[in-house]
């Protein structure tokens, strides 16, 4: 698996904290280094940012190239229990266990201070790492996430694909259910969502579910729709010093 | 090419007096040169121009001096034409500088030399067409050097040469056309290519002109500015000198009427010391006088017994026994009666100590400025000899305007050469006229004095006092009902106590208040006097001042009638009651459509933060605008104001961000019960957070070109609690 770091002149005397990247689809591990224009703040915050691929690849395993929305470069951040997935295929045990672990044990980190955040399907991803490991992370942010994806044709196709046709096994991955049930920490999450943004338009984000999920159980979210603004880097790139400026606040508190 | 005047050049034409001269080195030659790598050619252009004026013959003197004459008027007029921001000060300052402009007179060069003169009568507007450096030189004599340095050079006399003399290395006509950034010198397009100015950049000339004026005009502007700035200076300067002198002059009238009284008050003790001594000799003298008496009355009598005993030692018998007895007698009695061999009074006097307490009191007192708001230290003195019992002071208050209402008169006695008056109005004129009283009745009154009487104290307005972290703005009310002088503020800082605490001071303030600079995160405590020709008051009531955050009140004139605040200026309310739906007539000062409030905030740049306590149900509006929004309209609904607002319905909260009534679409999941606001004039930015949860909610950029006000508003009845003085939490910190 590849992964890419970005260590801040900070790093170089001192432990920083770690700002975790999960992508989307299709992306690999350099999509966001080189396109969202994160250097500056990351610098400025002293944050070390680190962006893993978004699938294991090369598995050989058949289909796994067939379509762009499954299998490679469509990990989904779960850990598939269906064959012939369920070797290689564990992407939220290596997010949230293998990687962490490895990122301490190698690089300037600080092990207690972590935040996740992620763009689409990698929105998807720091959302339920988040909601499920109350206290591991001092904040999560997304832009455009897939909020509720046993709702929507992307996430009815992996989930299907990775974890079988039980879709109660479906809703320990699905952000807006695990809101529901989140008993933990205070979390304050921020997203943001083009307005012009095709999959929105399309039904595969959802993100008023979520929202309607954390009002409910006051979770704290500032949700913000970006007018004009589509599902690409150039729409990351604009608003990802505020996001980096709320993890800082967390992390660097 | 020596500057030489005009005479030297054995010209026949006498120069004139008026006429300046501007030697071509005014500035250094090496600059010249750098500038101008084409001397020659401006020397063969400035000579034949020359030579066109010379061969007019007759009237050249008056041609010359008509010609530096519109020079400097076109120098003027070219150099400084669109300049309009610079006042004559500028024109002056200059002027001489662009006469000895070392730009050369291109423009010339251009015209048909014969018609040169008249071309530059045409002034500015023909110049500017031109668009060429800036016209004009110097004088007579640089033309004269010029044509001296031509001859020199090319060795022919200029006379034999009409007016078309151009030599033939000069065949092209442009002059520099284009500009040579890395040189910064103006250069002939086809030079580019040349090697010096191959790899350099070069710009059209018109460009660097433009670049060039540009830039002097910034400086100019600044300049200006400057000089406005050392103006206002020099203008308090000179208050400040006026007020020196005057705090001189009280000084040492106060020390001589003190240093007076102390020299008299000696005076009277040694006087009565004198006294007392010459009284305690005579006592003495007296006494032993009178031992010296009763010691020589004892001595006759002792001489008399012995004679009448010796005599009696030759009587007969019978005799002597007779007058022994008696004697016997007598002088048993006479010896009994003791003698008082003792001195009655002693030759040595006894160490008096002197009270000179008073006079201690005195010399202490010496500093002490006399006149108070109610009181006045009068003295006088006597220029003559003679005896005097009591002087008569009277006194009453100066008549401003009619005589009519006479003012009551007072009078006091007094023994002294000087009276303390008491009971009197402060802020107030009186004069001041002595009699001194004897036997024979009273002197002619002396001249009136006219003394005033210092002010009384101001009192500071607490409740308006509006401060941040650097700052102070404290108002009051002069405390007097006759305008004072002017007022001086002063503050200690709190934590350190009068011993060593400094007390800073603001002097000579004009009017009733004050923007005092601070240091961050301090308590101080701020007291204010009022100050006329009699002195300053004594001090205000102090007034606290923390340095934490911003501090401001709800302003009651700007609140929409259907709001009430409170006594505090914290808290707005609006109650439920049944409002008539009639539109209020629109207001300048208090808002008639938007329930809304303003907040005094202090005028002073930097952070602010506040915080505003709404319940969750409550309909709000809560942001900032400027003191001159229509408050005809709502929060947010101009380009005035920002808000935050929050309505509630249907169980749904609905939150939006308004400035020129428009909103970015934002969802908040959980209501904030106390809303943060941070304006930060230095970013422009305005930023609203939730404070329990620290999370940062939304933040606008805004053009603060002026101050602006904390405004709150409610659309449904409830209240809403401001709290400031509140130091800006961390998580704010990252906005």
């Amino acid at each position: 698996m590849k992964f890419a770091v970005y260590l801040p002149p900070k790093a170089e005397t001192g432990k920083c904290p770690a700002l975790y990247w999960l992508s989307g689809l299709t992306c690999t591990e350099q999509n966001f280094i080189s396109k969202s224009g994160y250097h500056q703040s990351a610098s400025e915050h002293g944050l070390v940012v680190i962006a893993p691929d978004t699938s294991p690849r090369g598995c050989n395993i058949k289909g796994e190239d067939e379509s762009w929305d499954f299998g490679t470069g469509a990990g989904f951040y779960v850990d598939a229990t269906e064959d012939p997935w369920k070797t290689n295929y564990r992407m939220y045990s290596y997010v949230t266990e293998e990687l962490p672990q490895l990122i301490n044990a190698n690089f300037p980190v600080d092990p207690q201070r972590m935040s996740i955040f992620g763009h689409s399907m990698g929105g998807h991803g720091a959302l339920i790492c988040a909601l499920k490991n109350p206290g591991k992370y001092k904040s999560v942010s997304a832009f455009a996430p897939i909020c509720n994806p046993v709702l929507c044709p992307w996430g009815k196709k992996a989930f299907s694909g990775y974890l079988g046709t039980d879709q109660s096994k479906w809703k320990a991955y699905d952000a807006t259910h695990l809101v529901k049930s989140y008993p933990g920490s205070q979390l304050d999450i921020l997203i943001d969502q083009g307005k012009d943004d095709q999959f929105l338009l399309d039904g595969q984000l959802l993100p008023d579910n979520f929202i309607a999920a954390c009002t409910e159980k006051k979770i704290p979210v500032v949700f913000r729709l970006q007018e004009g603004y589509d599902h690409s880097y150039y729409f990351i790139a604009t608003f990802i010093t505020d996001h980096i400026r709320h993890h800082a606040k967390y992390l660097n508190a | 090419m020596e500057e030489e005047s005009g005479e030297e050049l054995g010209l026949d034409r006498s120069t004139p007096k008026d006429f300046h001269f501007y030697h071509m080195d005014l500035y250094d030659s090496e600059d010249r040169l750098h500038l101008f790598p084409e001397e020659n050619t401006r020397m063969r252009k400035v000579v034949q121009a020359e030579m066109a004026n010379e061969s007019r013959g007759a009237g050249d003197g008056k041609a010359q001096r008509d010609l530096q004459e519109e020079v400097d008027e076109l120098v003027h007029l070219y150099g400084l034409e669109d300049d309009h921001e610079l006042g004559d000060e500028f024109v002056d300052e200059n002027i001489p500088r662009t006469g000895v402009s070392e730009y050369p007179p291109y423009m010339m060069k251009r015209r048909d030399p014969a018609r040169e003169q008249r071309d530059w009568r045409l002034s500015g507007e023909a110049a500017e067409a031109e668009d060429l450096g800036f016209g004009g030189w110097g004088s007579a004599g640089q033309c004269q050097d010029l044509r001296e340095a031509y001859r020199y050079t090319h060795g022919r006399a200029s006379e034999e040469y009409e007016c078309y003399v151009i030599p033939e290395e000069e065949d092209e006509e442009e002059a520099a056309d284009v500009f040579c950034v890395t040189c910064k010198t103006p250069i002939r397009a086809f030079q580019k290519v040349f090697d010096e100015h191959k790899e350099h950049e070069v710009i059209p000339l018109n460009e660097a002109l433009e670049s060039a004026k540009d830039e002097i005009h910034k400086n100019m502007y600044k300049l200006e500015k400057q000089i406005i700035e050392m103006e206002n200076f020099a203008n308090h300067l000179e208050e400040v000198f006026i007020t020196v002198e005057e705090n001189f002059g009280k000084q040492e009238q106060n020390f001589e009427s003190h240093y007076n009284e102390i020299l008299e008050t000696l005076a009277q003790k040694y006087e009565e010391k004198i006294q007392a001594l010459g009284e305690k000799k005579k006592e003495k003298l007296e006494a032993l006088y009178g031992q010296l008496v009763s010691c020589g009355e004892n001595l006759d009598t002792c001489k008399e017994l012995m004679e009448t005993i010796e005599e009696m030692c030759h009587e007969e018998k019978v005799d002597f026994i007779k007058d022994a007895v008696a004697m016997a007698d007598r002088l048993g009695k006479f010896l009994k009666t003791k003698t008082d061999v003792e001195i009655s009074a002693q030759p040595e006097f006894e160490d008096q100590t002197l009270d000179f307490s008073d006079v201690e009191q005195l010399m202490g007192s010496i500093n002490t400025i006399p006149a108070t708001g109610s009181s006045v230290r009068v003295c006088w003195s006597l220029y003559s000899d003679d005896t005097v019992e009591s002087y008569q002071l009277s006194y009453r208050p100066v008549q401003d305007s009619s005589p009519g209402t006479d003012q009551a008169e007072f009078t006091v006695t007094v023994k002294e050469t000087y009276c303390s008056v008491t009971n009197l109005v402060p802020n107030t004129q009186y004069e001041f006229w002595v009699t001194a009283h004897n036997r024979a009745g009273p002197s002619p009154s002396s001249e009136r004095a006219v003394y005033m009487t210092a002010p009384s104290p101001p009192i500071i307005k607490t409740k308006e006092i509006r401060s941040c972290e650097e700052a102070v703005l404290i108002c009051w009310e002069s405390g007097n009902l006759n305008p004072v002088d002017s007022y001086t503020v002063e503050l200690t800082q709190a934590e350190s106590p009068e011993a060593s605490g400094v007390t800073e001071s603001v002097v000579g303030i004009p009017t009733c208040e004050s923007v005092v600079q601070l240091q961050p995160g301090r308590s101080y405590i701020i007291y204010v006097r009022a100050l006329n020709m009699g002195g300053p008051s004594v001090r205000s009531e102090p007034a606290t001042v923390h340095t934490i955050g911003s501090y401001f009140r709800l302003n009651k004139d700007t609140c929409h009638p259907w709001l009430t605040i409170s006594e505090d200026g914290l808290t707005a309310v609006r109650s439920e009651r049944r409002t008539p739906a009639r539109e209020l007539s629109p207001s300048d000062t208090h808002f008639t459509r938007c329930v809304a409030v303003m907040g005094n905030l202090i005028p002073v740049r930097g952070h602010h933060y506040w915080e505003v306590e709404v319940d969750e149900h409550l309909d709000y509006r809560v942001g900032v605008a400027f003191a001159d929004v229509r408050k005809q309209e709502d929060l947010g609904a101009n380009c005035l104001s920002w808000c935050m607002r929050h309505t509630f319905a249907s169980s749904r909260h609905k939150y939006e961000f308004l400035h020129n009534r428009t909103t970015p679409d934002i969802r908040i999941t959980v209501p904030p019960k106390k809303i943060g606001i941070l304006l930060d004039y230095e970013h422009s930015k305005l930023s609203f957070f939730n404070v329990d949860l620290s999370q940062h909610l939304y933040t606008f950029s805004c053009q603060l070109h002026e101050f602006v006000h904390p405004c709150f508003s409610l659309e449904k009845p409830g209240c809403l609690k401001v709290h400031n003085g509140i130091s800006m939490p961390k998580h704010v910190t990252f906005y």
